[in-house]
């Protein structure tokens, strides 16, 4: 059961290793889904809004991660008291 | 007949990321091998590649029941998760903000790991051992088979992309089997990098083709997104490189 419980958790964080960066790809699609079927935009709008809506997050995504991994962290220097 | 300008990215991207995770797979199966001999790492490989062949079994049929354009876009969307994952994950490490992935200390690592949870089974520390190769190769793998499926189902290439990861194998194995220690040379996030960025434009590739786009001059669509994403990793790694300058009131 412990490796059964294992590869499940290991399948799910290959695709969801971050929520964030998930939430923002499957957005994406679905944007550019709706250019494609409910708009008489050419479907190369779409794509292409594909294209640069899944750069675009995976830039935001490296700068918010670094942005945070650089901040201090809040138990070091004043923030929450854990008794 | 097999044309090599569409099946060579596949075949690529397919031996590539094979050999990060054989790598990663590697590594485990030699803490074993080290800790308790050949027999139980060799038990526990042998096990686990035949539950991956019957997960290949299974699947294979199944995957020609799957309408074309929703197979491309199920993959295309995953292949977008998986890929950027690793794409933006290359690039932290890249720019200084992760530790880059190190076989020795991993290996280092997995040993003490193993020695404690052996010492704690007194009766069965041959089922332990063989369990972490299992465990090892039995995930590694299932990525190795996803990565397969990915990027050679939309085309009809599984069979050259199976021979790419298969190439992956026999390399690493070969490499292993002479050197005896972990792969710690391996440029393994360039590898990831490269490969993150391959995965990431066969995503938008399959899922673009899933919702019915049809991307100008075909399969040569690909050298563009792996080029957009190649600047695009490369950019941010340099951002992140840079300490972000404040602005003084």
């Amino acid at each position: 059961m412990n490796i059964l419980k294992d590869v499940l958790s290991e399948l799910f964080s290959m695709f969801v290793a971050d929520a964030q960066l998930t939430t923002a790809i499957l957005a994406t699609v679905a944007v550019a889904a709706l250019l494609i079927n409910a708009t008489h935009l050419s479907a190369l709008v779409g794509g292409a809004a594909l294209l640069f809506g899944c750069v675009t997050v995976l830039v935001l995504s490296v700068r918010r991660e670094a942005t945070r991994r650089r901040a201090p962290r809040k138990d070091s220097i004043g923030g929450d008291f854990n008794f | 007949m097999l044309v090599w300008s569409t099946a060579s990215p596949a075949v690529g991207a397919a031996f590539l990321a094979s050999i990060v995770e054989v790598v990663e797979a590697f590594t485990i199966v030699l803490v074993v091998a080290n800790l308790r001999g050949w027999k139980p790492a060799v038990m526990g490989t042998g096990a686990a590649l035949l539950v991956l062949a019957a997960v290949v079994v299974i699947l294979g049929p199944l995957l020609d029941q799957v309408p074309l354009h929703l197979l491309q876009f199920v993959i295309g969307v995953l292949l977008l998760l998986f890929g950027i994952g690793w794409l933006r994950k290359a690039v932290l490490r890249a720019g200084g903000i992760l530790p880059l992935h190190n076989e020795d200390a991993i290996f280092a690592k997995q040993t003490a790991e193993l020695t404690t949870e052996v010492q704690r089974h007194e009766t069965a520390q041959d089922w332990i051992a063989a369990i972490a190769a299992f465990k090892a190769v039995l995930l590694e793998g299932l990525e190795v088979i996803f990565i397969v499926i990915a990027v050679g189902a939309g085309r009809g290439l599984l069979w050259p992309a199976s021979l790419g990861a298969l190439a992956a194998c026999v390399l690493v194995l070969a490499i292993g089997a002479i050197a005896h220690r972990p792969l710690a040379r391996v440029p393994e996030n360039t590898l990831k990098f490269g490969v993150g960025v391959m995965l990431s434009a066969f995503g938008v590739f399959w899922t673009g083709e899933g919702l019915g786009v049809d991307w100008p001059g075909h399969d040569l669509a690909l050298g563009v997104f792996a080029a957009v994403f190649l600047a695009a990793g490369l950019m941010a790694a340099h951002m992140v490189r840079s300490p972000i300058k404040e602005v003084k009131p």
